[in-house]
């Protein structure tokens, strides 16, 4: 065994089958089925409260569907118990805050509970998954540091570490590179394609639809919990993807550097009649402000 | 090179020893366990002098030997009869609360979270002292006390909607809940005769000095369950320090383990103010000592155990001795002890941070 090449876990599918979710008498998810491969880098994408991070909570097992279920390789995930699961799908949620004092390897570290016990507690696997996630998001030479003195792009590759050391086939993002400059956000992409690149499946939630295109294999659109578009980003991102899913007006030309489609917004349109309105008060503020 | 060392035996993280054999192993992290040894040694040094300390005075090694039974009979009598009772709710009283705070703490992502600030002191407190002036049974002020807990807890996290995500809204409604319940535990003592008023007053101040036999043994047998069954929640507690979505990812039951903190958390907490009222700054100040020494790594169950009993300890030797023969309460002593760190830490910005 060598640690030249980092230990990748055999590849797994993740697929929703119609999950519905709701709170209360609000739902949320409207019946969505979405496969997720290995080897793929998936984004989601869509205007602010479509349901993007519940499908990826409902995905990671942050929330019970009212219907339909989360298969992991034709497994309920829900069934598995909690252990497995973990060892199957990572989730780093939405501007994680990381406890007083942790240092970058204190976090790490704390991937790899799936993989220990009370009487399994530090293994030869654990280390070389905790040096190997360090490596992979090139932080091994800040690893004492504790992470509340990280610059953000430093802390969101700390955390992305710590799911990497998880160690898992599947791996869920939300939002990783919200509050990232220019800069560290393509860092956080070049790493999540090269997870995605060695076998991994990488779902990631964005708001950048150049860098979707750009680095995605695969992007979903999501509009008031439905799944509007589906496909490899030169066949799906068009101007009237854009008006359906954010109102927005938009020229779809192609990247200069990679040839995916860029999109350049041209002004804010009238809602496009197919998918149902939102509600009154909501573009009310909107007009306001 | 990483590959080969890591075949013969992993190199343990930075600050723990590992422990190994056939395939199994333990961690140990250095900093909490020496925190441990000194909160231990610090301990029997506070223990010994208020021992020795009283109307009689003693050397403390022969207080601590008559403790245990060694030395002369006067002193054997003395020491075992009279001091040796106040000591042991002290060590209890303290053990508890600093464990409870320490949980609560954890569960709420807040330090501020203590039992007095969510109201579990309050309500102990309030059916506590409901049951003294109405009955009067030899275990009547722990179960009343108990129950008291577990509903003001309950009461809390009901109206808070759990204590899930919104840590800072179950501190808040917390407050509410314990200042109601603060207010029953006054009318009652306004309404209630004389003598029973008196005979409830140790609860509404916290105060070694009532020390009932019921409570304190119920108290100990409580701790000697909740303390273990903490060191266990205190591993799964660790993973609860980081988001709700990460640590569920990582296979923690969230709400199972919270369940079970709160537990235990209520059954230390309404033990010790049945025993001692309430002393709430101590599962205040017990807990951040404990993290301070213990480091920030953890969730350091003994350590905050160990920190309340040398604080309850210390504070009734303070009490006792400052004024003599007067005497002043040990909740008097603790608040002024955790009064300026609770300003301290309200003007902090670390009190914005998770613990």
């Amino acid at each position: 065994m060598t640690t030249t090449a980092p230990t990748v876990p055999a590849p797994s599918r993740l697929r929703a089958d119609q999950v519905v979710f709701g709170h209360g008498d609000e739902v949320v998810l409207h019946g969505l089925s979405v496969e997720l491969r290995p080897g793929r880098l998936t984004a989601v994408v869509g205007p602010n409260g479509c349901g993007k991070s519940t499908l990826l909570g409902a995905l990671a097992r942050l929330h019970r569907p009212r219907s339909g279920a989360v298969l992991l390789d034709g497994r309920r995930l829900d069934r598995l118990p909690a252990k497995e699961a973990a060892r199957a799908v990572g989730l780093l949620p939405q501007s994680a805050q990381a406890p007083d004092g942790l240092t970058v390897g204190d976090l790490v570290r704390f991937g790899r509970t799936p993989h220990q016990g009370l009487l399994r507690q530090w293994s030869a696997a654990d280390q070389v998954a905790v040096e190997d996630a360090l490596a992979e998001a090139d932080l091994a030479h800040l690893a004492e540091r504790p992470v509340d003195t990280l610059s953000g792009g430093q802390r969101q590759r700390a955390w992305i570490a710590m799911a990497v050391a998880q160690d898992t086939p599947v791996l869920l993002l939300d939002e990783p590179t919200a509050s990232l400059d220019l800069g560290h956000a393509l860092e956080v992409f070049a790493l999540l394609r090269r997870l995605a690149d060695e076998g991994r499946t990488v779902v990631v939630v964005v708001h950048d639809l150049t860098s979707a295109c750009r680095y995605a294999d695969e992007i979903v659109a999501l509009r008031d919990g439905r799944i509007i578009g589906q496909g490899a980003p030169r066949d799906l991102v068009t101007p009237e993807l854009i008006a359906q899913l954010y109102d927005v007006e938009a020229v779809v030309v192609g990247d200069p550097v990679t040839g995916t489609p860029l999109v350049v917004p041209v002004r804010a349109c009238p809602a496009v009649p197919v998918r149902p309105c939102p509600a009154e008060g909501e573009k009310r503020v909107d007009s306001v402000s | 090179m990483t590959s080969l060392t890591a075949a013969v035996a992993p190199v343990p993280p930075p600050g723990t020893a590992r422990l190994a054999a056939r395939g199994r192993s333990l961690l140990l992290p250095v900093r909490p366990a020496l925190a441990v040894v000194v909160l231990v040694a610090l301990l029997v040094a506070v223990c010994a002098v208020s021992l020795a300390v009283g109307s009689a005075g003693l050397r403390p090694a022969r207080a601590l030997a008559a403790a245990f039974g060694q030395g002369q009979g006067i002193e054997v009598v003395l020491v075992q009869r009279l001091r040796l009772p106040r000591l042991q709710a002290g060590l209890l009283v303290g053990a508890a609360l600093g464990v409870a705070g320490l949980l609560l703490q954890v569960v709420a992502r807040n330090r501020l979270a203590t039992p007095g600030n969510v109201g579990i002191d309050d309500g102990a407190t309030a059916f506590a002292v409901a049951s003294v002036v109405g009955v009067t049974a030899a275990y009547a002020p722990s179960g009343m006390a108990l129950a008291g807990a577990a509903t003001a807890c309950a009461l809390a996290l009901g109206l808070a909607g759990g204590a899930g995500s919104s840590g800072y809204r179950f501190l808040v409604v917390g407050l509410g809940v314990g200042a109601v319940l603060g207010a029953i535990t006054s009318l009652l003592l306004v309404r209630a005769p004389i003598d029973a008023a008196n005979a409830a007053f140790p609860w509404s101040v916290g105060s070694l000095s009532a020390r009932p036999p019921g409570p304190v043994r119920l108290l100990a047998i409580g701790l000697a369950l909740a303390l273990p069954a903490a060191v266990l929640v205190g591993r799964r507690l660790a993973l609860l320090r980081l988001p709700d979505g990460v640590a569920t990812s990582l296979g923690a039951r969230v709400p199972r383990v919270r369940l079970a903190a709160l537990a235990v958390a209520v059954v230390c907490a309404g033990l010790a103010v049945a025993v001692g009222g309430p002393l709430g700054t101590v599962a205040l100040v017990a807990p951040a000592a404990a993290r301070r020494l213990a480091g920030p790594r953890g969730v350091p169950v003994v350590g905050a155990a160990l920190a309340g009993a040398l604080l309850v300890v210390a504070a009734d030797l303070a009490g006792r001795t400052v004024a003599a023969p007067v005497e002043v309460p040990v909740g008097l002593v603790t608040a002024l002890v955790g009064s300026p760190y609770l300003i301290w830490l309200l003007l902090s910005p670390r009190s914005l941070k998770t613990p």
